[in-house]
């Protein structure tokens, strides 16, 4: 077999088993040699644009396929991977670097799935891999967090499975030659008319994928996970899980309708929860899903330039997503803190990470002449065209105008955000007496190196666009992005933002607080209600099993007087993973039961 | 605050009022597009609109936030014991 029979994503998870094994110098030389390899690979089977088959009970998985979106994400990745890597290089956590390459090569392997099944096994690796990231973090409530991630991340995959376990028997019945195949659901793109039973499989697989990539109701696992990591790990986490979602989507689910709303409520969301955060790491953990929720409303308009525009924000996001966390990372290495109100005044002795979050908080508000400028804009140019393409038609298209409005308001809130907000009160506001020497040199390359792709993307996308999946749709944009129309349109609505928060900066006063969300229902509530409501009635229930117990022949002597099992000890640990995991799998288990018995007798 | 630093702030307003006064001026002289011309939306083309765009939304959005912050906010704490 040749090399490019075997999917990229295997190079990197040679470093999981290889890792653990060197030492020093060689340790590193592997460590950076694997995602240049794996880069290589990439584009080898990118080039070749073959498919390779392994023979699965019957059928066909595809592990190695090259979707329209694999070479801009693979590429990405890969360069992700190698810049993190540079950041990581004075970490002393052994575990961090075998579980970034487990993390990055299952987000990788999904790039490359043919088939719903091998993706789904390089997607719960890439859980299992980030998990690893956020309890090597060995921050306050990594461990918890980390259970919280898992819980939540193992609950979207029981949905992803069951969900491609309908799909499959529904394509098999079907007679469909190919019923593994990953590829788009174009019956979703009726959007809500397809709800039925009969859709199910396709809705959960919708639902798994959106878990993942922050949507709501579930979308305060990012800034729950994200901050726990080490200053190196978190620059990890920040860019696969949710962009693998991102990527699947689009090969998935492009064009349906409902994913724009998913979308603005996650951009809206991002800024609101972002603007009344204290911790720097939670304040760009709310930003991020402030950003993919740009590239959710790309997702679901689903025109090329749309997709093209998803794809390339994407790109462009990783890097600048992970130079803010770098920045911060690098904030938390040189004095130990992340909340805002213990920092300011830092300008004077970090000149070098200033500079780096200044470009990364320009670059994700779009503003001229940054990455941001170049792949966001493809999204806002979309959304205009495909509004004049329904007026045309007579369709109804409001949302798209409102959408539109939206977006650009949430642009604006996004700069004040991860741009104004953090560089005023980490590096100037109050003199906080902190005077930290810069971060080592591998930390300051990283971010520079990082720091530059966002300024040459800004003035020359056109290697990023020729990545694209509609690459001439792109580049046919370039002109209208630097018009001098659009320069002044950004210019004019960021610096104006950048006012309104020094105008109401008494009201911008850090607290060391936090913001509830919707996980206050299963972190609070719900234990809460077990402990308070419903162990209070177990335990009257032990007296009904005691007499029972004694009516039994031979239990006279048991220990019924004690506790039921259940309720005699408080909730382990595992509770994060175990019950949301039963749930859902209980849900998904009537809802077979109801598919497969029910319906065909009913005829559907 | 520092008299230094109190004159530096006093510069850095006064510097950043100067930038978003020259932003105001030449957007006087730029034409702009309307993005909804089909449906007969052009108030987005009218002088100074993404300014104060940028302004106002930005502004909503902060009150939003703080309203919001009424009932939701709790000391960062409030898990510590999960």
């Amino acid at each position: 077999m040749r090399m490019t029979d075997y999917p990229p994503a295997l190079i990197l998870l040679v470093g999981v088993v290889l890792l653990p094994l060197l030492k020093g110098r060689v340790r590193w030389t592997v460590a950076f040699a694997l995602p240049v390899i794996a880069l290589a690979d990439a584009w080898a089977v990118i080039q070749a644009g073959t498919d390779s088959f392994v023979p699965f009970i019957g059928m066909q998985l595809n592990p190695v396929h090259v979707h329209a979106a694999t070479p801009v994400f693979a590429t990405v990745f890969a360069i992700m991977v190698l810049g993190g890597l540079l950041y990581a290089l004075n970490q002393k956590r052994e575990s961090e670097l075998p579980a970034a390459c487990l993390y990055a090569g299952g987000a990788l392997g999904v790039l490359f799935c043919g088939d719903l099944v091998s993706m789904f096994v390089f997607w719960e690796v890439m859980t299992l891999g980030s998990t690893v990231l956020i309890w090597a973090g060995r921050q306050n409530d990594s461990y918890g967090a980390g259970m919280r991630y898992f819980g939540m991340h193992a609950a979207g995959g029981v949905m992803l499975l069951m969900g491609i376990i309908i799909v499959i028997s529904q394509r098999i019945h079907a007679g469909d030659p190919n019923p593994l195949e990953f590829r788009h659901f174009d019956a979703m793109v009726d959007s809500w008319s397809t709800l039925s039973w009969q859709s199910g499989g396709m809705w959960l697989i919708l639902l798994g994928m959106l878990v993942n990539a922050g949507a709501p109701p579930f979308s305060s696992w990012i800034p729950d996970a994200y901050p726990q990591g080490s200053p190196s790990g978190t620059v990890m986490l920040s860019a696969f899980t949710t962009k693998t979602a991102v990527f699947t989507l689009l090969v998935a689910f492009s064009g349906v309708e409902v994913v724009i709303y998913f979308g603005l409520y996650m951009a809206i969301y991002g800024v609101i929860y972002g603007l009344l955060e204290n911790d720097i790491r939670r304040l760009l953990s709310y930003s991020l899903v402030n950003q993919v929720g740009f590239m959710l409303v790309g997702i679901g308009i689903g025109t090329r330039l749309s997709i093209d525009g998803a794809a390339g924000h994407a790109f462009a996001h990783i890097i600048y997503k992970a130079l803010l966390f770098m920045a911060t990372g690098s904030v938390l290495f040189a004095t130990g803190r992340t909340k805002m109100n213990q920092l300011g005044g830092l300008y004077k002795s970090m000149p070098v990470t200033m500079w780096c979050l200044i470009i990364g908080g320009l670059s994700i508000s779009g503003f001229p002449f940054t990455s941001g400028f170049t792949s966001k804009s493809m999204v806002v140019q979309a959304i205009v065209n495909e509004s004049a393409r329904m007026a045309e038609l007579g369709q109804p298209h409001t949302y798209l105008i409102v959408t539109w409005f939206l977006f650009e308001a949430a642009t604006a809130g996004v700069f004040i955000d991860a741009c104004v907000k953090l560089t005023w009160f980490v590096f100037f506001q109050k003199d906080s007496g902190l005077r930290p020497p810069e971060v080592p040199w591998n930390m300051k390359a990283a971010m520079i190196g990082f720091a530059g792709i966002c300024i040459f993307l800004g003035f020359f996308p056109g290697p990023l666009y020729a990545i694209l999946p509609y690459k001439a749709e792109a580049a046919d944009y370039a002109n209208v992005v630097f018009s001098i129309d659009h320069v002044m349109v950004m210019l004019g609505m960021l610096a104006f933002s950048g006012l309104s928060f020094f105008v109401l900066l008494p009201l911008m006063k850090r607290t060391e607080s936090i913001t509830l969300d919707v996980d206050w229902i299963w972190r609070r509530f719900i234990p809460k209600f077990w402990h308070d409501v419903a162990t209070p009635i177990l335990q009257q229930l032990a007296s009904v099993q005691k007499l029972l117990l004694d009516f039994l022949p031979g239990n006279g002597s048991s220990d019924a007087g004690s506790m039921p099992t259940i309720v005699r000890r408080r909730l382990p640990g595992s509770w994060a993973v175990s019950v949301p995991v039963f749930m859902i799998s209980a849900m998904l288990l009537l809802y077979l039961v109801i598919y497969f018995w029910l319906l065909p007798a009913q005829g559907g | 605050m520092t008299p230094g630093e109190r004159k530096a702030a006093r510069i850095a307003w006064a510097v950043g009022l100067l930038v978003l006064g020259a932003i105001m001026l030449v957007d006087l002289g730029v034409h702009h597009h309307a993005h909804f011309e089909g449906d007969g939306l052009s108030f987005d083309t009218l002088p100074e609109f993404w300014p104060l765009y940028g302004f106002g939304a930005t502004f909503v959005l902060l009150i939003v936030a703080k309203t919001l912050a009424v009932a939701l906010k709790r000391k960062d704490t409030f898990y510590a014991d999960d």
